[in-house]
């Protein structure tokens, strides 16, 4: 056996480098595909209920499942549809039907946290992934004070 | 450049062969698997890479096929080498699936079976016609070179804990036997046996479908 010549290193740092090149493509094309960089949207806490709109850029018509969660713990589902003619009007979304509205639950008095994400599926539904919409919402429940003054 | 410096550079190329292509392997079980599912196509990248530097190796490395193990002549020699091993794995396997199972039979007969022996050539071939002869390289005939290349071989079939643990003792038996006898064929037909052994024998639940790689967590 000879001792080897250049040629093979060349091919050794080649094959580093496509394998290397391989593994991130398809580590982003993965991210991409369960974490899709297209999902925008925006909500508010008013006195009764969190609302906003979600909009999917590459889907501009999709209307859009979100999931409401409050510290952290899922309260409710919805597909955001309503109205929302400001969101079109500003050029966010092609139609207005990309509002969502959850009612606030019950909650002890306190400072709060709710967050909206949009709902994707990935792999022909084996994989569900949650999208933080817009910023985590802080809101405060007022401690109701008692009626008859016990 | 010296003798001194010229082997020690061949054995740093030898090491970073090995590397080189059980990364490949690492690559195609975890992280194709991982990120695109079972996806051919894909999957054919890294395994083609490593056939090609094996190939380019061979050649660069002046290694004729029958070097390799590629060849007849010692063909009786070596399946003499193997009989004994082989029976015994055989022997032993039967044995513990039947005190487990109380049933010889654990799994039905599958036509896939029949290209078992294809798909234990090509193990054989990467394990020992290319990782066992650059080990060889570096360390010389002999228990760590033959530990090297068993090491290897069960590190390939993480995180099966049985499957691990089985194809390191063959990987035991089959590098020590290639380094006296290199025959690939006689090594992919114990191979077979005893894969088809397992296959029939042992229960899938004891070895989680032969999955290996990423694909063990389901």
């Amino acid at each position: 056996m000879l001792t080897p010549n250049r040629k093979l290193v060349n091919v050794l740092i080649g094959k580093s480098i496509i394998e290397t090149l391989l593994v991130g493509a398809l580590a982003v094309v993965a991210f991409i595909m369960v974490f899709p960089p297209h999902f925008h949207g925006w909500g508010e806490v008013t006195d009764q209920a969190i609302a906003g709109w979600a909009v999917n850029n590459v889907e501009p018509y999709q209307r859009v499942p979100v999931q409401l969660f409050i510290n952290g713990e899922f309260v409710a589902a919805a597909v955001a549809d309503l109205s929302r003619p400001d969101v079109s009007a500003a050029g966010w979304a092609r139609d207005p039907w990309h509002g969502y509205m959850f009612r606030l639950p019950s909650l002890p008095a306190g400072q709060h946290e709710a967050r909206i994400y949009a709902t994707h599926d990935s792999r022909d539904g084996n994989r569900k992934s949650l999208q933080l919409l817009g910023n985590p919402l802080t809101f405060t429940i007022e401690e109701v004070p008692p009626v008859n003054g016990n | 450049m010296t003798t001194r410096a010229a082997n020690f550079e061949s054995d740093y190329l030898a090491v970073w062969e090995i590397v080189s292509v059980v990364s490949s392997f690492l690559i195609a079980e975890w992280v194709v698997l991982a990120f695109v599912g079972s996806s051919k196509s894909i999957l054919a990248v890294p395994i083609a890479l490593a056939l090609a530097l094996m190939l380019i190796s061979h050649r660069e490395r002046v290694e004729t096929i029958r070097e390799i193990g590629f060849r007849l002549d010692n063909f009786l020699s070596a399946s003499r080498s193997l009989l004994l091993p082989t029976l015994g794995a055989v022997l032993v396997i039967v044995a513990v699936a039947w005190t487990l199972n109380q049933n010889l039979i654990a799994a039905p007969w599958r036509n896939r079976f029949l290209l078992l022996p294809v798909w234990a050539l090509a193990q054989q071939y990467a394990l020992n016609g290319f990782i066992n002869r650059r080990a060889q390289l570096v360390m010389g005939k002999g228990w760590q070179s033959v530990l090297v290349v068993a090491l290897i071989f069960g590190l390939l079939h993480l995180p099966n804990p049985l499957l691990s643990l089985l194809t390191f003792a063959g990987g035991l038996i089959w590098a020590f036997v290639y380094q006296r006898h290199a025959n690939l064929f006689a090594l992919a037909l114990s191979h077979s046996i005893i894969s088809i052994t397992i296959a029939l024998v042992v229960s899938s639940k004891w070895l989680d479908s032969l999955r290996v790689g990423f694909k063990f967590f389901g």
